[in-house]
């Protein structure tokens, strides 16, 4: 089960409002290699993983991945605050103002609604977790465009944090493949698949 | 796995890695050593990582963000140093050092998650039977521009 802690992982203060900023941000919440994705695909592959350090991997990952999430729609969240009439007009956030309000929805910034067919559970140990090692790579680059975009140091502090837990996860990822790889004991890894074949 | 493959040729199944021939057709991530160099939780909390090793940042220079500190802060870093330690843990689980270090870590986190509910509000909704009324509800919520840095 989950329980709810009352704080975020990571201070979050944004004292300007940015509605362009927080209109490309959202993608982190919602997009293609965003948050949400992150975390369910990696609570979802866990339920076929073999091996105990595979659970554990996936469940502790994936647990960070909400607590990500919601630094996110907390950014995107404190982006919006207060805006004036002239602000809400701004380019890039009109056509997101127009069905959310100031809301947090989970969409790409391009404005499709997230969707499952960006992730994949195989059910098959080797395949996810080479999955997961790409996904750690595209939601790292999606943070370094955001970087790239961003002129406020207060958003910028938080991406950055967010961006150094994908190279962690990445390594991690890595670790728990080389560990399949050995529990498999078997020369040709593609034998079988030990969460399915018995 | 042979040893200094520059000298022989790998199996037939085998390719070369640096120093030792290793199976084909699987990704090699190296795994990370046993008691690895940490940084303070605070700096750790900052860099994004508690391992220097893992600390590979974007070319981007950062303005540093001033009034990063206080008691939720110290907290999050505590916090953070148990949950790095987590994921190192379930791929290092044998590490003696490691574990005393996470063991430390959640001693000062449950030590200061007591004192901080006691003057900030529950963090947990069960510790509100200990603080002694239904505190759970107050603003502000973590995701608020007043919420979660005081």
């Amino acid at each position: 089960m989950f329980v709810y802690e009352k704080k975020l992982q990571y201070p979050i203060r944004i004292k300007n409002t940015n509605p362009k900023l927080a209109a490309a941000i959202i993608s982190q919440y919602g997009g293609p290699d965003g948050e949400l994705g992150a975390s369910l695909r990696y609570l979802s592959q866990r339920f076929s993983m073999p091996y105990p350090e595979l659970k554990g991997l996936l469940t502790d990952i994936g647990t960070e991945e909400l607590g990500h999430l919601e630094m996110v729609g907390t950014i995107v969240h404190q982006l919006t605050r207060n805006l004036t009439d002239e602000q809400i007009r701004t380019a890039g956030f009109d056509t997101y103002f127009v069905d959310h309000t100031t809301g947090v929805y989970p969409q790409f910034a391009s404005g499709t609604p997230w969707t499952a067919a960006t992730m994949q559970v195989t059910g098959d140990t080797i395949a996810d977790l080479t999955e997961d090692l790409a996904a750690e790579q595209k939601a790292r680059v999606t943070y370094d465009n955001i970087l790239r975009l961003s002129d406020d140091p207060d958003v910028s502090d938080v991406i950055k944090f967010l961006r150094a837990r994908e190279i962690v996860h990445f390594q991690r990822f890595g670790e728990g493949l080389r560990m399949a790889k050995e529990r498999m004991n078997e020369k040709n890894v593609y034998y079988m698949n030990p969460s399915f074949d018995r | 796995m042979q040893q200094n493959p520059t000298n022989t040729t790998c199996g037939v199944m085998e390719g070369k890695l640096p120093g030792k021939c290793a199976q084909m057709v699987f990704p090699y991530i190296p795994m990370q050593d046993m008691n690895p160099e940490v940084y303070p939780q605070g700096e750790a909390l900052e860099r994004g990582t508690l391992f220097p090793g893992l600390d590979l940042p974007f070319h981007v220079e950062m303005q540093k963000r001033a009034g990063k500190s206080g008691p939720a802060v110290e907290l999050m870093a505590l916090n953070f140093a148990i949950v790095e330690l987590g994921l190192y843990l379930d791929t290092h689980k044998d590490d003696k050092e490691a574990f005393a270090l996470y063991t430390n870590y959640v001693k000062l986190y449950q030590e200061g998650k007591e004192k901080y509910e006691k003057l900030y509000g529950p963090i947990e909704q069960m510790s509100t039977a200990r603080l002694g009324s239904y505190s759970w509800l107050n603003d502000p919520w973590p995701w608020e521009y007043e919420g979660g840095t005081k």
